[in-house]
């Protein structure tokens, strides 16, 4: 089954499952429902940022580093675990007191859909506020893959393009 | 005729600083970066990022860009990004290959050596008016490299460089250069805080924060406590500033340590960076017997931190108030896929702006940055006493001193008091003169 063989009906339904996972899963972390949103990944999850550069044109393909490179993110299920323990046993300063986050999740378009697995490309922005004045944002692009298990969608890879290339902020504590 | 503070700010005697300004005011800001950045021996970037004629990576000396560049004899040019027509970039990317750098404004074109080698108008509108050889782009004064890590300085008399890093930073870098043929990965790391760069400096040599900062990455076995915070340490000081603080560890707490770090979670295989310096007697022998022992921290002054993962952090001030970290990684060129991929692994979640151990320091050096903005606290001293007086430098044969002793302060009132000498010395001749000899050195 292709997705350019799917009717208008089908394609807007697969569309709106995805969209209602990815807005579930923006909340689940707004409301640092840490733990539920951990049980959204598969235990393949792979969780990937990597670093973009800026060149000349002539060379915008060495934009971004590549898969098993150096990368910001780089987590298997274990290293997100450890990330979602953080948040509760304490002493993890970057998120205490802990940030203010809203996920806005826009332009979603399904890329393709295989069996159970739907990619979906979308553009998001992160933005985050810390104690009285401090601000980032964040915004890019995602390359997310659903997953189908036992009739739920869960998140099987996300990719993450970010803008910046410089990161303008202290830290990347949080979820993207 | 200068209007350059004259501190002091540091008080050697009593290891306080008394001026937090150093931390946040805009004047002394400038003037480190005229009598500091300007003069020292400054890490631009590795060989191995720029291996044929025509690679270039862009770097920075104080706040003045840099482009680092291998011309077509070989030769590392480090030339300053600034068109001498109108003072425009004449390169905007972070890395790449090119054939010339052309200014982007009007045209002039520079080889890779930083030749003006031509531009729009030289016959019709200069009418041979101008003489090119004049107009080039500046170049460093010196440029060495030290086991393929590059360093400038545009002060022509500085010392040579490896006068200049002298035994301890020769040996800092040893600590990676001695691991075999390394090769700097694609892709380095870059991130601001909010904070001053000799915070961020300051912290290298800092063991005493581990268990609180770190709190969270130790409780969660991201990184072994008996590792990272072990009572024993070993410092060495060096002239013009360097240092290397942190463990020094017996074999048998090295055992202990590697065996609970084969459990840290998600490594693929922990790949054992201190065995080498135990088993291998060439390893042994270039990082000396002292050097061989120590799991420290070096910093290169006054900016490069050698970190234990294979890799190193430029702290490049962006103002009194901000800091850029860029993080290298390094690898042995006939690494193994295990290697490959722990080493990497290392270095994606350690380190960084997402690093499961870093992400909390910014935070406290940022707020201390702040604790020196206020008028009020600016006046207030701040406390640097810890193990002052308190320890004997060991003298040893191969002329490696060092201090052994449990977690201090050495290294970062070191660190103050060399860089106090460099803000008070009017010339390279008059630091040469006046600094402090290590007391490593004396008995």
């Amino acid at each position: 089954m292709r997705y350019e063989d799917l009717s208008p009906a089908e394609r807007m339904l697969l569309r709106f499952e995805a969209e209602e996972f990815l807005y579930q899963e923006a909340a689940l972390l707004d409301e640092r429902r840490y733990e539920e949103w951990l049980a959204l990944m598969t235990d393949d999850i792979r969780y990937w940022m990597p670093i973009r550069r800026t060149t000349t044109a002539r060379e915008v393909d060495q934009e971004f580093t590549q898969p098993g490179g150096m990368a910001y993110f780089d987590d298997d299920k274990r290293t997100l675990a450890v990330r979602v323990q953080r948040m509760a046993v304490g002493r993890a300063w970057a998120e205490d007191p802990p940030s203010r986050t809203r996920h806005l999740v826009t332009n979603v378009r399904v890329l393709g859909v295989d069996g159970a697995e739907i990619r979906v490309g979308l553009n998001f922005q992160l933005y985050r506020t810390r104690l009285n004045s401090e601000e980032d944002s964040w915004i890019g692009r995602r390359e997310d893959l659903l997953r189908r298990v036992d009739g739920q969608l869960r998140l099987a890879r996300r990719h993450i393009y970010l803008e910046q290339t410089v990161i303008l902020s202290q830290n990347m504590s949080s979820f993207f | 005729m200068s209007a350059n503070a004259a501190g002091p700010w540091y008080d050697p005697d009593h290891g306080v600083i008394r001026d937090r300004g150093i931390f946040s005011d805009p004047d002394i800001y400038q003037q480190e970066l005229e009598r500091i950045f300007a003069r020292a021996w400054n890490f631009v970037c590795h060989e191995t990022q720029i291996p044929d004629p025509g690679c270039f990576f862009m770097s920075y000396i104080g706040e003045d860009e840099v482009i680092v560049v291998r011309d077509r004899n070989q030769r590392v040019q480090v030339l300053l990004n600034s068109c001498p027509h109108r003072g425009n970039t004449v390169c905007r990317a972070e890395f790449g290959r090119t054939n010339s750098f052309l200014c982007s404004y009007h045209g002039w074109n520079y080889d890779l050596d930083g030749r003006l080698v031509g531009m729009p108008g030289e016959d019709a509108f200069y009418r041979s008016g101008i003489d090119k050889s004049v107009w080039g782009l500046a170049s460093a004064a010196q440029v060495a490299s030290y086991k393929g890590f590059v360093f400038a300085t545009m002060e022509p008399t500085a010392p040579p460089l490896e006068d200049y890093l002298g035994w301890v930073g020769r040996l800092g870098i040893d600590m990676i250069a001695a691991q075999g043929d390394m090769v700097a990965l694609d892709g380095v790391m870059k991130n601001r805080i909010r904070c001053n760069w000799k915070l961020a400096v300051d912290n290298l040599f800092d063991w005493y924060h581990v268990k609180v900062s770190h709190g969270t990455a130790l409780r969660l076995n991201v990184v072994d406590e008996a590792g990272m915070a072990p009572l024993e340490q070993m410092v060495m000081l060096g002239a013009y500033g360097h240092g290397i603080g942190g463990p020094g560890i017996s074999e048998q707490r090295q055992r202990e340590f590697e065996a609970r770090m084969q459990g840290a979670p998600g490594a693929p295989e922990w790949f054992d960076p201190f065995a080498a310096r135990r088993s291998d007697p060439e390893i042994r022998r270039v990082l000396g017997p002292v050097g061989s022992r120590s799991f420290g921290h070096p910093n290169i002054f006054p900016n490069l931190w050698v970190a234990l993962t294979r890799q190193i952090c430029l702290r490049i001030p962006r103002g009194p108030h901000e800091t850029e970290l860029w993080w290298f990684t390094f690898l042995p060129r006939n690494a193994s896929d295990a290697e490959r991929r722990t080493t990497i692994w290392a270095a994606n979640h350690m380190f960084g702006p997402a690093g499961l151990l870093e992400q909390d320091d910014g935070e406290n050096w940022s707020h201390s940055t702040r604790g020196a903005r206020g008028h009020l606290s600016r006046r207030l001293p701040l406390s640097y006493s810890m193990g002052q007086g308190l320890d004997r430098v060991m003298r040893d044969p191969s002329g490696q001193d060092c201090i052994e002793t449990v977690v201090n302060e050495h290294g970062q009132r070191w660190t103050y008091r060399c860089w106090q000498e460099w803000m008070q010395a009017e010339s390279w001749a008059d630091l040469r003169e006046r600094h402090s000899i290590p007391p490593t050195d004396v008995a």
